[in-house]
């Protein structure tokens, strides 16, 4: 009786038993990238929110503050998402009849509220507060982005734990100075804009953005002073303090002697945010990321 | 829907004890299998005739069981516990979705639903606090609420409140579950069916113009605690004369109410001064174990804080406790003294008489022990006259409580150690009295509308004065409830109540200090208050309770400048400062209210039947709280049911044997319940505990337990002798959280034998626990002679080296969390455990859970009896995980879910744990829990706003455990980081140490040498649970110090050192 299988039934097995180790091989790595995808992640999606409301309008356009709209954002771990009121502010003297509207209007009227779609969803044993990152000089566009150029709101980063623990175990790289947080076009400090910080000295239970200051702009040259505006003046007598900053911006020694800044040059993001971790008393990476820091 | 569920179930059955007794029998043999059923037998035995309509009319019918155990048997009991059967269908459920959905892991859509217009004072993510207080008849526990966007999600004691200073108990802390829970009544109802509140007024006011003066009108109150409602009774009254308000709450103050009236002339009630005292009798007095004493919180925090031996110019007191039951009061007392409850008005009587007040009574025949201790306890009172304190118990009879005013006033106490003041409550009375009265005319034709506001008399009134049948003859009914319960299946009109923390009232303290009860949150279900219910009868029937309250302030605060700066003051603070009740001088004739004669004794051989509120659902209107049912009841750990609680030596002699179903008998009535033994309680005494066997309810409470008021009459409404019981053959088993069933074991095992006549009994465990240190005490003496008495060496385990181990040594450089638990000042009161219910999320299992080990509580109170069983001593000791630095569950953990974090902790991480429980074997303190069923109810919605969002709600499979309350020390380090400071002492509290009244609970930073916790710690009492296995607790313990008075020294077991005999 002939043989059913010819020799070269073989080789074809033993191709067949590679194919199907490939193909494990390959599920497997598809099937892990899935995870990193944004089909997961839902990075960049657009959401059908009920009004297209655009952040680059009323961010870049109109100038905006992001507080204006997320007004917890220092003080709680939620941001704050705007009541229907903070829309009408504004939108019950302007573009009153637009159609776009519809909804905030009849929210307005009926007392319902608008039901926008997250775009930023952490999964719930995820306990991640807002103000600690705003108040330790962690600016908006770390996380989201440059809002101020999405007409539609998508989310940027992947917001997985992999993302978070990147900055955890290593903050400086994108720690900014605090009264940047806000600024959605900061890009670090480089030769060709550097920045200027100084210290009024640490205290304590004064917050660390208070005592920290920070400038675009040469101290030494005027303009100085408006930038240290931002800066909590020591406790005995403000104004002398401002004075003094004003009359000797480049931290040269003065009348109140401690309470005087010192100046330092930062032309590259390590640099600035090693002086600000050490600044904002960040804790060291190990307790970042150690587990309880975001999961209880 | 929801109601004839459990209805279902328990008509069915006719005695909810009888379906879970075949239930658990199942669970004990193999069910029979039958092969081969064809689908058309099953058919035929499914077959109900009318065919389904759900589930519920399926599992109605007996059929079903059968199949269900025969598909199923490990899960038949699950099926009938109804609690349990939720989680059945859970996990069948969950079972279905794994199969088809495993992997995918996708989220859904999540929407926001922002305000309209934000409120002002409103940080989302930040909870607000705001002040209340807890009305009870006993005195309002002043609260301090924990809101998170307007819905209540904590409650803990108020800390400025000049009497609780932050201390709460169970009862007050399980109450935010009650408002939560699901199975509460939601609608106003017309027999039974949907009506509203404007009908029900409208129907009273039509009736009540046929009544002239109010003739015919009688209202049917649980114990009136506002002034508020108070004074709107009385303007009613104006208007209504002839109307009749009738106070009545099966557990009530009646033995203080009639004692003051024959002692005094007039209702007063005894405050006590336990700081002042240097020696406590307590007469069957339970002023340890929570608010159903007067003024608990007070009480247990003074006599703790004389026992804390920080500083050394406090003086030590001593407690002798005379009890009839063992309660934690007797337990952590210096003395204690078993007395059946018969006796103790003689014996009262005799101690008043040997310390000086008043002639003893004719039945002096007390044994050696009892005549020493008598002797003993007089000398010392009388030696301290000035400086003790002599507290009757509530649920001891009017004798007593004369007895202890004749004791307080002979040894010049009143006024130092004691002061009587008005009444906390604004309408004293005597409950029972007025209560027979009513059923009289009720009988007698005379009532034509009975309005009943919070009371469920058809369930626990006196049984030989057959309410409902009563209740038949009064034309027009309504109640004013938070259930549909027994009392709402009969009434016409039904009015679903408001939850103390969703209306406007009022309530004194202990110490008289007045609060507004303030709401949390707008009514769930729109249920009405007894302010509004009263305000029917008033000119202006629709007046907000809001209103009624506030102008009934107006005169409480004049003098204090403008009201609405002084109201916005008292809402703010929680009461209005000052209002505590000014002490009176009274002098009390008592030789003559005492009077000469007593009850004659009953003999020692005549079975005494005792009744009390449950430590954990008091008289059963906290049936439905789950919370409260899976709270391991002090002393011995049974939950879900009540027992027949008895000695060990009576149960053998008796010939029963744990769990066996007895009926008892008392005056023809009957009631069937299961024997339990409890160390310490007088032979040949049942203790039952009120509150159980309800039948109309909720899905928690219906069917637990048996009703203990199917025997309790009028005339013995404390406790009563001459009952006789019969064995049934049944058993029925109660959950007991603890290793009950090892006290039977040792040397001495199964209390004796009846044949020897030798009845002691040793608790295994208490045995080791002494002998390994587990537990570890002194007497004062010896104490001041070695205060390292906890480390002597060769009598405990000692710690070892910091370098003798495998594993490196965490470096703690910044802060190091530790917890100090002084077992001194523990209670063993249980608030601590249902705190930690409400911050952690802690799902509640159910009965038959528990009887497998799976209960979930985070904290239990550990309770080891030492010597013998008859009349130990024992120590209560809450455990919890012990944040071991060098933690064994830890190093075996596969998946790295349970890691330590740099700060000491050890902290669980949910989503990596895939549940092989190595940990738990690891664990020498077992204090992991284990979620072997999806325990959290995710469906509930009601359930949802009650739950903390800071913690994790854990799911199935998942390994959780305490984490020093882990969210409240992040929330602290936030606020800490952000204003650039170091986290200050007592910034964080754990829940435990929240609601512990007696302050035995210490959180903080170890590293911190200014800290209290350090400073606690740094005592030689200190020391670490089986710290000689090189666990380096993180949680330590202050070693018991008693105070035994030397001349009865011999008495009671105050050996540190164990006898190794």
């Amino acid at each position: 009786m002939a043989q059913i299988f010819d020799r070269s039934s073989n080789a074809l097995a033993r191709m067949s038993l590679i194919l199907t180790g490939l193909i494990v091989i390959a599920l497997g790595v598809t099937l892990d990238q899935l995870q990193y995808s944004p089909w997961v992640t839902r990075q960049g999606q657009r959401a059908d929110q009920p009004v297209p409301f655009s952040h680059k309008h009323h961010v870049q356009g109109l100038g905006i503050q992001c507080q204006y709209c997320h007004t917890t954002v220092e003080r709680s771990s939620y941001a704050g998402i705007p009541p229907t009121k903070t829309c009408m502010n504004c939108h019950a003297q302007i573009w009153t009849n637009a159609a776009l509207l519809e909804p905030v209007r009849r929210s307005w009227a009926t007392g319902e509220s608008i039901r926008w779609i997250r775009v930023h969803d952490l999964p719930d044993y995820v306990y991640f507060n807002h103000s600690i990152h705003v108040n330790k000089g962690i600016g908006c566009s770390s996380c989201h982005g440059r809002v101020d150029q999405m007409p539609i709101m998508y989310q940027e980063n992947s917001l997985q734990m992999g993302w978070c623990l990147n900055c955890h175990r290593d903050p400086a790289k994108n720690l900014r100075p605090a009264n940047e947080v806000y600024n959605m076009a900061w890009q670090g400090p480089s030769t060709r804009k550097p920045v200027w910080c100084g210290t009024a000295g640490d205290k304590d239970g004064v917050p660390t953005a208070q005592t920290v200051n920070c400038t675009t702009v040469d101290p030494s040259q005027v303009g100085a002073r408006t930038a240290s505006l931002d800066m909590l003046p020591p406790t005995d007598s403000p104004e002398t303090h401002m004075l003094d900053i004003a009359a000797h911006p480049n931290g040269a020694a003065g009348p109140t002697g401690a309470d005087n800044v010192n100046y330092t040059k930062f032309t590259d993001q390590e640099s600035l945010g090693l002086f600000l971790l050490k600044q904002y008393h960040i804790r060291d990476p190990h307790e970042l990321s150690s587990c309880e820091t975001c999961h209880r | 829907m929801k109601e004839t569920e459990s209805k279902a179930e328990t008509m069915d059955t006719q005695d909810g004890m009888a379906a879970k007794d075949a239930g658990l029998k199942v669970l004990g043999q193999d069910a029979p299998v039958q092969q081969g059923t064809t689908l058309a037998a099953a058919r035929a035995e499914l077959d109900t005739g009318a065919g389904w309509q759900g589930l519920d009319t399926a599992a109605a019918h007996p059929g079903f069981g059968r199949r269900i155990e025969q598909e199923f048997p490990a899960h038949a009991g699950e099926w009938v516990d109804p609690v349990s059967r939720r989680g059945f269908m859970k996990l069948m459920g969950a079972s279905l979705a794994m199969a088809g959905l495993a992997g995918c892991t996708k989220q859904p859509d999540e929407p926001i639903y922002p305000y309209v217009k934000a409120p002002e004072d409103l940080v989302l993510g930040k909870p607000n606090y705001f002040a209340t207080a807890f009305p009870f008849n006993t005195g309002a526990l002043p609260l301090l609420v924990k809101s998170d966007a307007y819905r209540p999600i904590k409650i803990d004691g108020n800390p400025e409140h000049p009497m609780s200073q932050g201390g709460s108990d169970p009862l007050s802390q399980g109450s935010l579950l009650g408002l939560y829970d699901p199975d509460r009544s939601q609608h106003v109802l017309y027999h039974l069916e949907a009506s509203s509140f404007p009908d029900f007024k409208k129907a009273l006011i039509r009736d009540l113009a046929g009544m002239p003066g109010g003739q015919g009108l009688y209202i049917l109150s649980t114990t009136i605690t506002s002034p508020t409602l108070a004074a709107q009774w009385k303007d009613a009254q104006k208007r209504y004369p002839q109307a009749r308000l009738i106070q009545y709450d099966p557990v009530n103050r009646d033995s203080a109410r009639r004692a003051s009236k024959a002692a005094f002339g007039d209702f007063y009630d005894a405050q006590y001064l336990v700081d002042k005292a240097d020696v406590i009798l307590s007469l069957d007095s339970d002023f340890l174990s929570g608010i159903t004493h007067p003024g608990f919180v007070k009480l247990s925090r003074e006599y703790a804080d004389r026992r804390k031996l920080m500083d050394p110019s406090i003086e030590m007191n001593r407690l002798y406790a005379v009890e009839s039951m063992p309660t934690t009061t007797g337990f952590k007392a210096d003395h204690r003294l078993k007395l059946r409850a018969s006796q103790v008005a003689a014996y009262a009587r005799a101690i008043a008489a040997a310390a000086g007040a008043g002639s003893a009574g004719s039945s002096g025949n007390w044994t050696g022990e009892q005549q020493a201790f008598l002797a003993a306890l007089a000398a010392d009172l009388k030696a301290n006259a000035g400086k003790c304190i002599v507290i009757p118990g509530e649920q001891q009879t009017p004798e007593v409580h004369l007895a202890a005013i004749a004791m307080n006033q002979a040894l010049g106490n009143v006024g130092k150690t004691v002061v009587y003041t008005e009444t906390v409550v604004p309408l004293p009375s005597i409950q029972l009295d007025d209560f027979k009265s009513l059923v009289a005319d009720m009988n007698a034709g005379k009532v034509q509308w009975l309005l009943m506001l919070d009371v469920n008399p058809v369930y626990s009134s006196p049984v030989d004065l057959m309410f409902a049948d009563a209740l038949k003859k009064v034309p027009k009914t309504a109640q004013l409830g938070s259930h549909l319960d027994e009392t709402a299946q009969v009434v016409d009109w039904h009015i679903n109540d408001a939850h103390y923390l969703e209306s406007w009232s009022d309530a004194r303290a202990y110490d008289g200090t007045l609060s507004v009860v303030q709401p949390m949150i707008e009514p769930l279900y729109g249920g009405k208050s007894a302010h509004d219910v009263l305000q029917t009868l008033l000119d202006d029937p629709s007046r907000s309770s809001f209103d009624v309250v506030k102008a009934n302030w107006q005169p409480l605060l004049a003098g204090k400048g403008n009201f609405d700066d002084a109201w916005r003051k008292v809402l703010h603070d929680g009461f209005a400062a000052n209002t505590a009740f000014a002490p009176k001088a009274l002098s009390a004739n008592v030789a003559a209210a005492l009077g000469a004669e007593t009850q004659p004794v009953p003999g020692d051989d005549a079975i005494e039947i005792i009744f009390r509120p449950d430590p954990s659902i008091y008289d059963g209107r906290y049936s439905n709280n789950g919370w409260l049912q899976e709270l391991p009841n002090p002393i011995v750990n049974n939950c879900w049911d009540n027992a027949v609680l008895m000695s060990g030596p009576t149960k053998v002699k008796l010939g029963l044997a744990e769990s066996d179903v007895v009926e008892i008998s008392l005056n023809g009535n009957k009631v069937r319940g299961s024997v339990l033994s409890i160390p310490g309680h007088p032979d040949n005494s049942f203790t039952l505990h009120l509150g159980y066997g309800r039948t109309h309810v909720g899905r928690v409470g219906a069917g637990m337990g048996f009703n203990a008021y199917a025997i309790r009459t009028s005339a013995t409404p404390l406790f009563a002798t001459g009952a006789i019981f019969k064995k049934t053959g049944d058993t029925y088993e109660i959950a007991v959280t603890k290793s009950h069933y090892s006290d039977e074991r040792g040397p001495m095992a199964l209390w004796g034998s009846a044949e020897t006549g030798d009845l002691r009994s040793h608790s295994l465990e208490g045995d080791e626990a002494i002998t390994r240190g587990i537990v570890r005490y002194a007497t004062l003496e010896e104490f001041r002679k070695e205060p390292n008495f906890a480390h002597e060496k060769g009598v405990f385990p000692e710690d070892p080296e910091r370098d003798n181990t495998l594993f490196a040594n965490f470096p703690y450089d910044k802060n190091a969390w530790g917890l100090a638990i002084d077992q001194n000042s523990c209670v063993g009161c249980n608030a601590c455990i249902i705190s930690c219910y409400a911050e952690n999320n802690i799902p509640v299992v159910g009965k038959h859970q528990v009887k497998t080990g799976r209960d979930m509580q985070w904290l239990r109170i550990d309770t080891y009896f030492e010597g013998d069983l008859q009349s130990p001593r024992a120590h209560f000791q809450p455990m919890m995980c012990q944040q071991c630095e060098n933690a064994p569950c830890e190093e075996v953990c596969p998946v790295g879910a349970t890691v330590h974090s740099p700060e000491g902790l050890n902290v669980m991480v949910y989503n990596r744990c895939v549940g092989t429980r190595y940990c738990s074997n690891n664990c020498p303190y077992k204090v992991r829990r284990f979620n072997f069923l999806l325990f959290s109810d995710y469906e509930t919605e009601s359930l949802k706003l009650m739950r903390n969002p800071d913690v994790t709600v854990r799911s199935r499979g998942v390994m959780e455990k305490c984490s020093y309350c882990l969210q409240r020390i992040s929330a602290a380090k936030i606020e800490a980081d952000k204003e650039n400071r170091a986290i200050r002492d007592g910034e964080i509290v754990t829940a435990c140490q929240q609601a512990c009244p007696t302050n035995a609970i210490v959180f903080g930073n170890i590293n911190d040498k200014n800290s209290r916790v350090y400073k606690i710690k740094n005592q030689p009492r200190n020391y670490g649970v089986v710290a000689d296995l090189n666990t380096r607790p993180r949680t330590t313990y202050i070693a018991e110090v008693f105070n035994p008075n030397q001349a009865l020294a011999g008495g009671a077991p105050v050996e540190h050192a164990p006898e190794h005999s």
